[in-house]
C-alpha cells in the first residue's frame, strides 16, 4: 500500500527517534528488523494486535533493553553510548501498566521523589494537571481506583515538559470524561509545535482524534508510516457494477479482496481509493456506493496478510 | 477561535481540499475579516479531527494565494482580499451549488425550463418578502413579483 505512504523528504526532514537495522531475538519472539523513523512536532500512533512487540519497541527506547543488532537514535543522541540518564530527563513515558512498588507511597512523596531527577520540572504545570484531572494527592497511590491512578501517572510524566513523550495505552481505565480530559491535555502540550508524542493504543477513535501519524506493527514487523487523513482516505470498501461482464478485478489499484454481493454487484477492497475509481471508470464500471474502513478495520486486513506471508 | 467547518467524511473530495474550499470561502466572503488570527495548526487539526499534515497543507495553500499570512511566532492571520478575488468567489461559490442542483435535475429529465421555473420558485420562497405567497405548481409562475 503505497498510497497515503509517508515519503521522505514529507515533513519528515525532522526525526525525534531514529531506528535504524534494529534486531531483538528472544525465545518465542523476533522483533525487527526495524527501520523507523518518527518525525518531529507530530504524535505518532504504533498499532497493532497483541503481542506484536509495541512495548517491546517501548522498551528499546527507554533503554530498559538493549538491541541485539542496529541502533536506535533518540532527539539527536545515540542511546547506549554514554550515560542515558540526562537524555532521560528530557523524555516522558507512560508504562502500560502502574508500578506496584509506589503502591505504599502518597501522590506528594512520589512527585517529590521524582521532581528531583527531572530540571525540567515545573511544579505550576504539575499542580494544574492535578487539578483538572480532579486528582487528591494525599492518597496513597495503591489506595487510588485504576482510573485515578492512571491519570496521576500521566500528570507526572508530563510534569516536566519532556520534548518526547511516549504513552503506553494511554487510556486504559480512564472514563469517557476523564478521558475527554486526557485527549484535551495532550493537545495542549503539542500546541507549542516542537514536541512529540509517540502512543500505543488499541483505541480506534483516541488514534482518529490525537494520530498525525500511523505505524503498523504486526508479528515484530514495522509495516510502514502512514500519514492519517492519506491513509484512511486510500482504504476503501466500493461496490461495484460491472453489468455482469467479467473483470479481471485482481488487476484493481490497490486490490486487497474481492467478492460478489447480489445482482451483478461486485465488493472490492482496495488500499489506493482513488487509483481504483480511475481504474474502474476506464472499464465503464458504475461505482455504487464507497465506505472508508476504520482504523481497526485496516489492521484486520494487514495482520491477515502478513500472517499469510509469514 | 472555533472555525464553522463541516466535513464529509464519505464524500471522495480530499479533507484538505475540503477544508480549504470552506476556509477560503470564509475568508473571501468577508465573514473571517482581514487581520484575523486564525487557530493554531494543532488547535484546527483538534477541531475538525485532522492530522497537523493537513491543516499545515490548508495554510501553506492558502498563504501562497495570499489570502493569509504567517508571522513567525505570532500566528497565522487573514491577509487583504482584493475586490476582484472577492467577486470571483462569492460568484464561484453559487455557481457550485447551481451546478450541483441542475446535474441532480438533469439526472431526472428536466428540460431548461422547468429547471429555471424551479429555481424562481425557491427564489420566491426564500426571499423573506415572499413570506405569504402560495406556491402550487412551481412551473411557469417565474413572472410573478412580489413587491411587499
Amino acid at each position: 500500500m503505497e498510497a497515503g505512504k509517508a515519503k521522505e523528504g514529507d515533513n519528515m526532514t525532522d526525526s525525534v527517534v531514529e531506528i535504524a537495522g534494529l534486531l531483538q531475538r528472544r525465545t518465542h519472539f523476533e522483533l525487527g528488523p526495524v527501520e523507523l523513523s518518527i518525525p518531529k512536532g507530530c504524535v505518532t500512533a504504533i498499532i497493532g494486535p497483541n503481542g506484536s512487540g509495541k512495548s517491546s519497541l517501548f522498551r528499546l527506547m527507554l533503554g530498559l533493553s538493549k538491541p541485539d543488532e542496529g541502533s536506535l537514535h533518540l532527539l539527536g543522541e545515540r542511546l547506549g553510548e554514554r550515560d542515558d540518564a540526562s537524555l532521560m530527563t528530557r523524555i516522558g513515558y507512560l508504562p502500560e501498566g502502574a508500578i506496584e512498588l509506589d503502591d505504599r507511597l502518597s501522590g506528594e512523596a512520589k512527585a517529590a521523589f521524582v521532581r528531583q531527577w527531572y530540571p525540567g520540572w515545573n511544579e505550576a504545570v504539575y499542580r494544574e494537571l492535578l487539578r483538572r484531572f480532579e486528582i487528591n494527592p494525599a492518597l496513597k497511590l495503591g489506595r487510588m481506583s485504576k482510573g485515578m491512578r492512571r491519570k496521576y501517572d500521566l500528570s507526572l510524566a508530563l510534569a516536566h515538559q519532556p520534548e518526547l513523550l511516549l504513552l503506553d495505552e494511554p487510556s486504559s481505565g480512564l472514563d469517557p470524561i476523564a478521558w475527554k480530559t486526557m485527549i484535551d491535555v495532550l493537545h495542549r502540550y503539542m500546541e507549542r509545535g516542537d514536541r512529540t508524542i509517540v502512543m500505543a493504543s488499541h483505541i480506534v477513535e483516541e488514534v482518529r482524534r490525537l494520530a498525525d501519524y500511523i505505524v503498523f506493527i504486526v508479528q515484530g514487523r514495522i509495516l510502514g508510516i502512514y500519514e492519517k487523513d492519506a491513509l484512511l482516505a486510500s482504504w476503501q470498501t466500493m461496490y461495484a457494477d460491472a453489468g455482469g461482464r467479467d473483470l479481471a478485478w485482481q488487476q484493481m489499484p490497490g486490490y486487497r479482496s474481492g467478492e460478489m454481493s447480489g445482482g451483478t454487484v461486485y465488493k472490492v477492497v482496495t488500499d489506493q481509493a482513488f487509483e481504483a475509481e480511475r481504474w474502474l471508470d476506464a472499464q465503464s464500471v458504475t461505482v455504487i456506493n464507497r465506505q472508508k474502513l476504520e482504523l481497526d478495520e485496516i489492521l484486520v486486513q494487514l495482520t491477515e496478510q502478513a500472517r499469510g506471508v509469514l | 477561535m472555533w472555525i464553522p467547518i463541516q466535513l464529509n467524511e464519505q464524500s471522495a473530495e480530499p479533507l484538505y481540499h475540503q477544508i480549504e474550499v470552506q476556509l477560503r470561502a470564509l475568508i473571501v466572503s468577508g465573514q473571517l475579516p482581514e487581520g484575523t488570527l486564525l487557530p493554531s495548526i494543532r488547535e484546527l487539526a483538534q477541531q475538525t479531527k485532522c492530522s497537523v499534515i493537513t491543516i499545515r497543507r490548508v495554510y501553506q495553500d492558502l498563504e501562497n494565494e495570499g489570502l493569509l499570512r504567517t508571522r513567525q511566532g505570532t500566528g497565522t492571520f487573514v491577509a487583504q482580499v482584493d475586490g476582484q478575488q472577492r467577486d470571483n468567489q462569492r460568484r464561484s461559490a453559487v455557481m457550485t451549488a447551481i451546478e450541483t442542483a441542475a446535474e441532480a435535475g438533469l439526472r431526472v429529465h428536466y428540460t431548461d425550463d422547468e429547471l429555471i421555473g424551479m429555481l424562481r420558485e425557491a427564489l420566491l420562497r426564500m426571499r423573506p418578502a415572499a413570506g405569504e405567497a402560495e406556491h402550487g405548481s412551481g412551473q411557469g409562475e417565474g413572472g410573478r413579483q412580489h413587491d411587499g
